[in-house]
């Protein structure tokens, strides 16, 4: 729904324009769908101008279907597939997250959602040395233990090097926090505002700061769009495919692993748990996985912590892992 | 400047005008122009100009920050970050195993949920924690100032002043056995007087005045900057009774969550909620749980459940993005919130046992 404007297209012009808005057609819809030989006779223009600029139009607004065996080379040579640090998440997402999707972790309060994700960006940061957005919007990020995972990981490491061993981690461990991006953002219009603000980035390919990124996260989802939600607006509804649309594309684009964290709900006090946001949110990511804790009550505490696939385009869902966020 | 016209924040009927109108991007908007935006979805002058200004302040702070100045966004590297937590501070709660389990104390810029059973201690934790954030720097607090905002009517402001009173007590010990320039110089603005007048208490009677209250809170933020503690006790109360519309509810208190989290980023201070506990049945039992539903269990940061073995008090924390979970027994003393004495020690505290639920408010009634 583009509204026609001088200079959109060579043969445009502006006193053309006002003829046209004169009988009703303000956007290039209007344009294309009207019949040519009416409008030429209502607006006295000549019919071969406006063939022309509609031509023109068409081969710049329309989408061209592209053949499958291009989608599956092109998708050969651009995704890539990100281990997550944990072997067992790993086999759960079938050796890793995908490039170009949205993957999404649910869980109640305190299931590990925001350690798992401390843990992916741990590991595409320090294993593979590319660069990882965290997008933060509960205030749950923690640099030190983001700097404990580092640790941890590179000490395993830490025997294969020879000499100079507890400077090289450390330079590599700095290394690896620089390389994460932390951005806070506590309302949808400044989540919209920071993921404008790295496309813009990567459009240009500003290369000094950003450097090659390859993930995304966001932590967590639900937490800048349930105020919006409810009641009789559907203005939270039209912010949150806003949202979506942003994130996939993103992903599509430059090929980026996107991380979303969402949270659970009951439908009443005894129902089973479901994930947050509604039906028309559960079209977006293309893999969930469901995060919970092994023991029902909280007087025990334990690292221990169950994966389940929800939602996947390449594994039976189903499927279980123990995973350790300790 | 391709800023898609949905991602702005325009009001709801005037994104539907453009979007009818054909308007994509910012772009299209600030090309067109006020008069001619009115014109063509036929909002006066005013309101088109309004929205101009909205559109170019969204761009303008999109361009600046890409261009690599910080703008208003709050973004860094981790290895920042981590620079900036290594340095701050945390508010003790003068009970050594409680700052253990949490790191070191209550953080600041995060949201700490406690959570508990009518009379385990709550309220005395605020009030303590009131008092432990004006500690002075030398002795190991953060020197600021608290608001405590009250929607219950449980703050006792005796027994603010018995705490308060117990506490400069011991920093004096300290600097008495430290004997150091700089103890002496900051314990002579510690003193009771300057304790209480540093708390600022606000009463909210139910849940409109509570978000007025906390919409209202960064100017006055920004007024006293001195400012490291906010505490609500009693952020149930006001959403669990009268409240019919329960989706109202959760947007409510999820939108409050979400300007909870921005004040205590941007001012640095901690905030500190109190909750109640509900009961929730099961199959075969039924178990307590921390009120206001399960969204609600996303909004604070840090989670502590107090709650009862026998007579003795437990706090467990539930949930922590740095620290295990774990649990420890502390008690509550004439002096405020402190350790649990070891066994041997602990024949003056025998009183207590007699009335375990609450302490009595003289001391007439304990035998």
């Amino acid at each position: 729904m583009v509204v026609l404007r001088a200079g959109l297209c060579p043969g445009l012009s502006e006193d053309m324009i006002q003829l046209l808005r004169a009988n009703g057609i303000r956007t290039v819809v209007d344009f294309v769908s009207s019949d040519l030989e009416d409008v030429a006779q209502k607006c006295s223009l000549s019919y071969k101008a406006l063939v022309a600029v509609r031509r023109v139009l068409l081969a710049q607004f329309s989408a061209f279907p592209a053949n499958g065996a291009d989608l599956y080379e092109e998708l050969k040579s651009s995704t890539a597939i990100l281990p997550t640090g944990s072997p067992s998440l790993d086999q759960l997402l079938d050796s890793g997250l995908y490039t170009g999707e949205v993957t999404e972790l649910m869980g109640a309060p305190g299931s590990g959602k925001t350690q798992v994700c401390l843990g992916i960006a741990a590991s595409v940061s320090l294993g593979l040395k590319q660069h990882v957005l965290f997008l933060d919007s509960t205030g749950g990020f923690t640099a030190s233990r983001l700097y404990q995972m580092l640790r941890a990981q590179t000490e395993d490491e830490e025997e294969q090097a020879i000499l100079g061993r507890l400077r090289l981690c450390f330079v590599l461990q700095l290394e690896a926090l620089q390389r994460i991006q932390v951005v806070r953002v506590f309302s949808i219009y400044e989540l919209l505002s920071a993921l404008q603000e790295l496309r813009d980035r990567l459009s240009q390919q500003v290369v000094s700061s950003m450097g090659p990124l390859k993930m995304v996260v966001l932590d967590s989802v639900s937490a800048v769009i349930y105020p919006l939600l409810g009641g009789r607006q559907s203005e939270g509804l039209a912010l949150m495919m806003q949202l979506s649309r942003e994130l996939k594309t993103l992903a599509r684009e430059f090929s980026l692993a996107v991380v979303v964290t969402n949270q659970v709900t009951r439908d009443s006090s005894t129902g089973p748990l479901k994930p947050a946001l509604g039906r028309s949110w559960s079209f977006v990511p293309s893999t969930r996985v469901l995060l919970e804790g092994k023991e029902a009550a909280w007087e025990k505490a334990t690292t221990q912590r169950v994966a389940s696939l929800a939602k996947s385009p390449r594994q039976p869902t189903g499927i279980q892992v123990e995973l350790d966020i300790g | 400047m391709q800023r898609e016209v949905g991602t702005l924040p325009l009001a709801p009927a005037l994104r539907a005008r453009l979007a009818a109108a054909g308007f994509q991007t910012a772009q299209e908007l600030l090309d067109t122009g006020p008069c001619g935006l009115s014109k063509e979805i036929g909002i006066s002058r005013e309101e088109a100009l309004e929205a101009l200004q909205v559109v170019r302040q969204e761009c303008h702070g999109d361009a600046a920050r890409t261009a690599g100045g910080s703008g208003a966004t709050r973004r860094c590297t981790a290895l920042e970050l981590l620079e900036e937590e290594q340095s701050q501070g945390f508010i003790i709660t003068f009970c050594s195993a409680l700052d253990n389990i949490l790191g070191g104390g209550v953080q600041l810029t995060k949201i700490t949920e406690i959570c508990g059973a009518p009379g385990v201690g709550k309220t005395q934790l605020c009030m303590q924690l009131a008092v432990d954030v004006q500690i002075p720097e030398c002795f190991g607090g953060v020197a600021g100032e608290a608001v405590f905002i009250d929607t219950e009517g449980s703050f006792m402001v005796d027994r603010v002043v018995d705490i308060a009173a117990a506490c400069v007590q011991h920093c004096h010990l300290i600097a008495e056995a430290q004997q150091e320039e700089d103890h002496r110089k900051a314990l002579e603005t510690f003193s009771l007087e300057n304790i209480l007048s540093h708390i600022y208490y606000f009463r909210c009677r139910d849940y409109v005045e509570l978000l007025a209250q906390v919409y209202l809170l960064p100017e006055f933020l920004s007024e006293h900057s001195k400012v490291r503690l906010v505490v609500i006790d009693g952020i149930a109360f006001p959403f669990r009774h009268d409240f019919e519309d329960l989706s109202l509810r959760t947007r409510l208190l999820n939108g409050l969550a979400q300007q909870l989290i921005i004040i205590a980023n941007d001012y640095k201070s901690a905030v500190v909620l109190t909750n109640q506990m509900t009961t929730r049945i099961g199959q075969s039992q039924s178990t307590l749980v921390p009120a206001l539903g399960e969204s609600w269990g996303h909004a604070a940061t840090v989670r502590l459940i107090f709650h009862w073995d026998n007579s003795q008090r437990l706090a467990t924390l539930y949930k922590s993005p740095s620290q295990k979970e774990s649990t420890i027994a502390y008690h509550i003393t004439p002096h405020g919130f402190r350790d649990v004495q070891p066994p041997a020690a602990a024949h003056s505290t025998e009183g207590t046992e007699m009335n375990p639920r609450k302490r009595p408010r003289t001391e007439e009634e304990k035998q």
